[in-house]
C-alpha cells in the first residue's frame, strides 16, 4: 500500500558536526536558500552551504561545505534558530534570551538593544499583515508571565508590538497573520492578537505529550491531537480536512503536499492529506527534529542531518499506477492542480486518467474505464489498435509514447480467453458508437467507423446496417474484404453504394438473389434491388438488369419504371416510349407499365391509351375464347377495359371497335365506343334492345353527358325516354322504365317537352317525384337569379355613389404616396380611385376586382340563370 | 470508487455523532456507496464531500471512541445539521447521546438542524431487513447488546411479531421523540419554530439501505435555507472570532 514519496538523503555526516563527542547533540536547525545553521547543546552554531546535485536517475544528493562555527559565549544550548533573510539576521534563542546575528557572519548585532528575555519559545509570522519587508514579526511565548508577545525585528532593533494574557501557560505556538494558535497545558487555541478574540480548539495534554502546531498554508494549521493524530484546524477554529493518524509519540511534523510527514522515535511517517491513508515509512532512529523550510524537509538526528527529498509528483503516480492504485494516481493527480502550471497539470492529468482507464481496461471494468478514457480524451485509436486487425492498413497511426499500457494486443491481454475477448469487443462497439455520436473526434473518423464496421460484421450486429445507411467514413479498401469474409453481402452492397459504386453492389446482390451467394439479411433482397434501381439514376445500370429482374418477375421487375420518381433530373429520366418499346416482350409488365402511365399519371398521348386498350381488350378476348377461364377473371379484366374506355378520350375507337364488333358478349364495350363515335342512338339501341339493360342504358347517358355538353345529356336522357316510349320496337311501350328514368333522373330533362310527349293518360301520382323536383329546380334557379340580380343592382349603386363623391376633389397621387393595394409608389399619372377617394394602380385594382368574392358571385350566378 | 477528496469549497457542513459503533461510518457509507462493507473504528474522524445539485455539503464522520472525545465540538463548529445516531438494539447508545455528545454541539450554527438516527433497524424490524446485499452471512453480534433494564421503560418491543429470531429492540421510537424534544430545550429553542420531531427522528438500517437514503436527503433539504443565507451573505466560513465573545465558562453552569 505504500508510495515512495521521499527519498532520505545524508546532508551533514556526524563528523562534521559533532564528531565523536557523545554528549554533544544538534538542537536545532534552519535552513534558508543554499545555507543551514544548525545548533547544537554546547552552544554552538554550525553554518553550512549546501550544493545540491542531481545525479542518475534523477537521484539528489547533497554536498555540503561547512564555512563557519560560532559559539555563543555561554553555557547553554541554542534552542532555537530562525533566519530572515531579507535583513541578513539570523535570530537565535539561547539562555531564554533571543538575540539577534548577522547572518553571514555569525556575530550579534551591535545594537544593544536587540535583545529579547524570558523567552520560553517563538516563532515568525510568514503571513503578516504589515506590509513592511524589512522587518519580521515574531510570536514569543514568555517564560515569566502566562503571555504571549508580538515583536517586531527590525536591522538594527527589536519591538514589543502587544503583550497578550493567556488562561494557561502556553508552551508552543504559531503565527499566521493576526492568528497566533497556541498550545496550552491543556488545551489547542486560537487568538486574534489584533482583538483579543479567543476561540478553543481542543483538549490536549501538553504535559503529556508534546504538543505540535505547525502551520502549513494561510490561516491553517496542523495540531498534534490526542489518539495520535494530527488534526487540522483553521483559524475560525474548524477542522477542514479529515484527520491523519500518525503515532501517539510524535516529535514532528512538516506538510510537503499533499503529504503530512511525521517523526515519532522510530520512523518518518508519510500520510497523503487527500486520503488521510499512510504512504509510506521510513525507518530513522533517534529522530530529533522534523521541519520544513521553504519546501525542503529537513531532518535530524542528535548528531546528522538528513534531507527528506520528494520524488516527482510523475513519479510517484506512474509507482502507483504501476501498482495497479487508480484511484490513489488520480487522487494524487487531482491534488497537485494547485502545484503545478496549468498546461502541465492538464497534459499530466490527461495522461494519467487515460493510463487508469488502460488499467482498469485490462481488467475489465469498462465501465470505469470508459469514464477515464472520455475525461483523459483518449485518442480512440490507441484502445482500437489493441484489436487486432482493426485498424485499417492505410492509418498511420502509433501508438503514444511512452506507452499508455503494457499490453501488444487483446489477445495477450486476455490470455486468449474467448469469452473476455467477446466481452472487450462488445466494450469496444459501445464505445466507439457513442465515441461518433459525440463531436470531436476529428481526423479518426475513418478509423472509428472503420473498425466499427468491422466489429458489427464479426458480431452479426443489427446496427451494421444502420451504419452504412447513415453518413459514414467507413474506408472501401479495409472494409470490403472483411465484409465478404463475413458473408456480409448485402451490407457489402450498400458500402458500395455509398461510395458511388452502385454496379458493384448491385452485382453483388443479384448473385445472394441467384442463390449463388448466401446473406440471410434480407428475405426480400429481390424487392430491394428492384426498388434500388427504380432509383438509381444511372440508367445504362438500370437497362442492364431490367432484364434480369423482369424475367425473374415482371409483376414486381415493372417497378424499375413504374417507381421510378417523376420529378428526377434529366439524366435519369427515362422516355417512357423506349420503356414501352423496350417492355414488349414482357407483355404483363408492359400492362402495368402502360396502366402507371395512362391511370396514375394521365399521360396523354393517344399511342398508350391505344395499346392499353387493345391489351386489355385482347385479354378479354382471349379470356372469351377459353370456356374454361374462372368469371371472376374476365369480370375483372372487362371491368377494367369498360372503365379505361369511358374514362379516356384518347385511344383508336375504330380499331377496338373492328376488335370486338360482332362479339355478342362485349355489347356494353361495343356501345361505349359506338357513343365515343357520336353514335348515341345506336349505343343506346345496343344497351336498350340487344342488352336490355336499362341500368346499364342511363349509366351510358350519364356518362355521355360530360359536363362541358349539358345539352348533350338532356338530349340523351330524352332519347332514352323516346325509346322506352316507342310504341314500335319489339315489346311496345315500357312506361315503367320510363317513369322510373324520369323520376330518377328527373333534372336531367327539360319539363316542358316531357309533359308534352308523356301519354295522356298516365297519372300525376305516377310522375310525382319528377314534377316536384322539376317545379323545385325552376323555383330555384329564379330565385338565384333574383338574388344575383339585386345583388348586383345594389353594387351598381355603390359605385354611382362613389363615382359622384370623387367627383368632389382632386384626386392627389404623387410619387412619394403608395399605392393602397401593393404598397408601391406612383410613377405615372394614370389611377383608379377605389371607394373612398383612395387612388391605387389601375393593374391593382384590375387585380382586385378579378379576386373580389362580388366578382366571382357574379360569374357564378350566371352560370345559373 | 471512493469520491476523491476534491479541493471545493464546501457549502455547509453535516456532521454525524454517536457512540462507538452504532454504525456512523457505516450510514455514512451506505449513502455515499450504496454499499454496507466492514468497517473499521474510525480513528479522529473522516469526511466526504457530497455535491448535492449545485452545493457542496461536507458530512463528517466523527470517532465515537472517547479517546477523540475532545475533537467533536471542533467537527461540530459551524455545522448546519447535526446527525445524533443510536443503536436501536442499545439503550446505552442513546443515554451517551444526551450525556455525551449533546454538549460538544454547543459550537453548532444557531439554527442547526438535529437528527435522531436509531440505527441496525434490519435487527429487530423485520420490514428493515429488505434484500441483504452480498456478503449474506455477514450478520454481526450486535455490539453492546447487554439487556439492561432501562428507566425509560421501552422493551415492548413494538415492531414484534417479526417471526424471525430479532434482537431485542431497546429504543422505541417514542424515546427518540422525548429525546428530541429534550434536545431542542437544551438548546433552548423553540419548538413550535423546529421542524417536528417525527420528520426529523429516523429508524434506518446502515446495512440494507433502510431509510438511509430518505434520512441524508431530507436533512439536505432543511439546511438549503441554511446554504442560501450563507451564499447571499457570501460571509467567510461561519463563527467569527470578532464577534464571539462569548465566555466559554457559562457552559458549565447550565443545568440540563
Ligand atoms: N446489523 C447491522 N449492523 C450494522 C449496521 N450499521 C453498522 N453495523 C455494524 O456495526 C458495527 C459498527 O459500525 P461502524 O459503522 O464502524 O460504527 P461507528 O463506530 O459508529 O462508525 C460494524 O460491525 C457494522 O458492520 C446496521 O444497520 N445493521
Ligand atoms: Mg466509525
Amino acid at each position: 500500500m505504500s508510495v515512495k514519496a521521499f527519498e532520505l538523503v545524508p546532508v551533514v555526516e556526524r563528523e562534521l558536526l559533532t564528531g565523536d563527542k557523545a554528549r554533544i547533540n544538534i538542537e536545532c536547525l534552519e535552513c534558508c536558500g543554499k545555507y543551514l545553521y544548525v545548533g547544537t547543546n554546547d552552544c554552538f552554531i554550525h553554518h553550512f552551504l549546501l550544493e545540491e546535485q542531481t545525479i542518475a536517475k534523477g537521484s539528489v544528493v547533497y554536498l555540503s561545505q561547512k564555512l563557519q562555527q560560532k559559539h555563543l559565549g555561554l553555557k547553554k544550548a541554542v534552542s532555537e534558530l530562525k533566519a530572515a533573510s531579507a535583513l541578513e539576521r539570523l535570530i537565535v534563542l539561547c539562555d531564554a534570551t533571543i538575540y539577534v546575528h548577522d547572518m553571514l557572519s555569525l556575530e550579534v548585532v551591535p545594537s544593544g538593544s536587540a535583545k529579547i528575555k524570558g523567552v520560553l519559545s517563538f516563532c515568525v509570522n510568514e503571513n503578516p499583515v504589515s506590509a513592511d519587508p524589512f522587518c519580521v514579526e515574531l510570536g514569543v511565548i514568555s517564560s515569566r508571565r502566562r503571555a504571549v508577545q508580538i515583536y517586531t525585528v527590525h536591522e538594527d532593533r527589536v519591538q514589543l508590538v502587544k503583550e497578550l494574557g493567556t488562561p494557561q501557560q502556553p508552551c508552543a505556538l504559531s503565527l499566521d497573520g493576526y492568528f497566533l494558535c497556541l498550545a496550552l497545558t491543556s488545551q489547542y487555541m486560537i487568538l486574534n492578537y489584533s482583538t483579543g478574540a479567543s476561540q478553543d480548539l481542543f483538549p490536549y495534554d501538553s504535559e503529556e505529550r508534546k504538543p505540535i502546531i505547525k502551520r502549513i498554508g494561510r490561516e491553517e494549521f496542523l495540531l498534534a491531537a490526542p489518539g495520535g493524530l494530527g488534526m487540522f484546524a483553521n483559524a475560525e477554529g474548524m477542522s477542514q480536512r479529515a484527520p491523519v493518524n500518525w503515532s501517539e509519540d510524535v516529535v514532528g511534523a512538516a506538510v510537503c503536499f499533499p503529504y503530512v510527514v511525521a517523526l515519532d522515535e522510530g520512523f518518518v511517517t508519510v500520510h497523503s492529506m487527500l486520503d488521510q491513508q499512510l504512504k509510506q515509512t521510513l525507518s530513522f532512529r533517534d529522530g530529533h527534529i522534523l521541519q520544513d523550510f521553504e519546501g525542503k524537509l529537513v531532518l535530524a538526528s542528535t548528531k546528522a542531518v538528513y534531507m527528506l527529498v520528494p520524488l516527482p509528483l510523475e513519479r510517484q503516480i506512474q509507482d502507483l499506477l504501476a501498482g495497479n492504485r487508480v484511484d490513489e494516481a488520480l487522487t494524487l493527480t487531482e491534488g497537485a492542480r494547485r502545484n503545478i502550471p496549468k498546461d502541465r497539470f492538464q497534459i499530466l492529468h490527461k495522461r494519467i486518467l487515460q493510463q487508469a482507464g488502460f488499467i482498469q481496461f485490462g481488467q475489465l471494468q469498462f465501465l470505469e474505464a470508459k469514464e477515464h478514457f472520455r475525461k483523459g480524451q483518449l485518442d480512440v485509436r490507441e484502445l482500437i489498435s489493441l484489436y487486432p486487425l482493426l485498424l485499417p492498413a492505410s492509418s498511420s497511426f502509433a501508438r503514444c509514447h511512452p506507452p499508455l499500457h503494457p499490453f501488444a494486443d487483446l489477445n495477450q491481454l486476455t490470455q486468449g480467453d474467448q469469452e473476455k475477448v467477446q466481452r472487450c469487443k462488445r466494450f469496444l462497439i459501445s464505445y466507439l458508437h457513442e465515441e461518433r455520436s459525440s463531436e470531436g473526434q476529428n481526423g479518426v473518423r475513418e478509423e472509428v467507423d472503420t473498425a466499427l464496421l468491422k466489429l458489427y460484421a464479426e458480431a452479426d450486429h443489427e446496427s451494421l446496417l444502420d451504419l452504412l445507411a447513415s453518413d459514414n467514413a467507413c474506408l472501401l479498401a479495409d472494409s470490403a474484404p472483411w465484409l465478404e469474409k463475413h458473408h456480409k453481402y448485402f451490407a457489402l452492397g450498400l458500402l458500395y453504394h455509398y461510395n458511388g459504386q452502385d454496379a458493384s453492389a448491385v452485382q453483388w446482390w443479384v448473385r445472394v438473389v441467384d442463390g449463388d451467394l448466401q446473406d440471410p439479411t434480407r428475405s426480400d433482397l429481390f424487392e430491394y434491388v428492384v426498388d434500388f434501381l427504380s432509383f438509381c439514376p444511372n440508367l445504362d445500370l438500370v437497362w442492364k438488369h431490367a432484364d434480369w429482374a423482369l424475367k425473374r418477375e415482371q409483376k414486381i421487375g415493372a417497378q424499375i419504371f413504374t417507381k421510378r420518381p417523376v420529378d428526377g433530373d434529366q439524366g435519369s429520366k427515362m422516355n417512357p416510349e423506349d420503356v414501352v418499346t423496350y417492355l414488349q416482350k414482357h407483355s404483363h409488365a408492359l400492362v402495368l407499365y402502360l396502366e402507371h402511365l395512362v391511370l396514375d399519371q394521365h399521360v396523354q398521348k393517344e399511342k398508350f391509351h391505344s395499346q392499353l386498350a387493345l391489351l386489355y381488350t385482347e385479354r378479354v378476348l382471349a379470356l372469351l375464347s377459353q370456356p374454361s377461364s374462372p368469371a371472376q377473371a374476365l369480370s375483372q379484366a372487362r371491368s377494367k377495359l369498360q372503365r379505361l374506355l369511358k374514362e379516356s378520350t384518347l385511344y383508336r375507337v375504330q380499331m377496338l371497335l373492328g376488335k370486338i364488333d360482332g362479339v355478342d358478349q362485349l355489347l356494353v364495350e361495343q356501345a361505349t365506343l359506338r357513343g365515343r363515335l357520336g353514335e348515341h342512338e345506336r349505343a343506346l339501341h345496343i344497351l336498350v334492345h340487344q342488352l336490355q339493360d336499362r341500368s346499364a342504358a342511363e349509366d351510358y347517358c350519364s356518362w355521355a353527358a360530360t359536363p362541358q355538353e349539358p345539352a348533350l345529356g338532356q338530349q340523351l336522357f330524352h332519347l332514352l325516354l323516346a325509346t322506352y316510349l316507342d310504341p314500335d320496337v319489339p315489346g311496345g311501350v315500357d312506361s315503367v322504365a320510363a317513369v322510373d328514368l324520369l323520376n330518377r333522373h328527373g333534372n336531367m330533362f327539360d319539363a316542358v317537352r316531357v309533359l308534352g310527349i308523356l301519354p295522356e293518360g298516365w297519372s300525376l301520382q305516377l310522375l310525382r317525384p319528377f314534377l316536384t323536383a322539376a317545379v323545385r329546380k325552376n323555383a330555384h334557379e329564379q330565385r338565384t337569379a333574383q338574388v344575383a340580380l339585386g345583388l348586383a343592382r345594389s353594387e351598381n349603386l355603390q359605385l354611382l355613389h362613389d363615382r359622384l363623391k370623387t367627383r368632389g376633389g382632386p384626386v392627389v397621387v404623387s410619387e412619394k404616396k403608395g399605392c393602397q393595394l401593393c404598397h408601391n409608389t406612383f410613377s405615372e399619372p394614370d389611377c383608379v380611385c377605389l371607394p373612398g377617394g383612395v387612388p391605387v394602380h389601375t393593374h391593382c385594382a384590375a387585380q382586385r376586382l378579378r379576386d373580389s368574392p362580388t366578382k366571382r358571385r357574379l360569374e357564378n350566378g350566371s352560370d345559373h340563370t | 470508487m471512493p469520491e476523491r477528496a476534491k479541493m471545493r469549497k464546501p457549502d455547509v457542513k453535516v456532521v454525524i455523532l454517536g457512540d462507538m459503533n452504532v454504525g456512523k461510518t457505516s450510514l455514512l457509507h451506505r449513502y455515499t456507496e450504496k454499499k454496507f462493507k466492514d468497517t473499521v473504528s474510525t480513528v479522529g474522524g473522516a469526511f466526504f464531500l457530497k455535491q448535492w445539485g449545485p452545493y457542496n455539503i461536507s458530512i463528517w464522520d466523527t470517532a465515537g471512541r472517547e479517546q477523540f472525545h475532545g475533537l467533536g465540538s471542533m467537527y461540530c463548529r459551524g455545522a448546519s445539521a447535526v446527525i445524533l445516531t443510536y443503536d436501536v438494539t442499545n439503550w446505552q447508545s442513546l443515554t451517551e447521546l444526551e450525556d455525551r455528545f449533546l454538549s460538544l454541539t454547543d459550537t453548532a450554527n444557531a439554527d442547526c438542524i438535529y437528527a435522531i438516527v436509531g440505527n441496525k433497524a434490519d435487527l429487530t424490524e423485520s420490514s428493515a431487513q429488505g434484500p441483504v446485499p452480498e456478503d449474506g452471512q455477514g450478520e454481526q453480534e450486535s455490539v453492546g447488546t447487554e439487556l439492561r433494564p432501562t428507566g425509560g421503560g421501552s422493551s415492548s418491543g413494538g415492531g414484534g411479531g417479526g417471526g424471525d429470531a430479532l434482537h431485542q429492540k431497546q429504543v422505541n421510537q417514542d424515546d427518540a421523540l422525548a429525546l428530541y424534544a429534550r434536545v431542542l430545550r437544551y438548546k433552548g429553542l423553540d419548538g413550535m419554530a423546529c421542524p417536528p420531531g417525527e420528520s426529523l427522528c429516523f429508524e434506518t438500517s446502515a446495512k440494507t439501505g433502510y431509510n438511509v437514503d430518505v434520512l441524508f436527503e431530507t436533512i439536505f433539504d432543511m439546511v438549503l435555507p441554511s446554504i442560501l443565507k450563507k451564499r447571499r451573505e457570501g460571509e467567510p466560513s461561519t463563527v467569527d472570532l470578532e464577534d464571539c465573545r462569548v465566555p466559554k465558562s457559562i457552559k458549565g453552569g447550565c443545568c440540563a
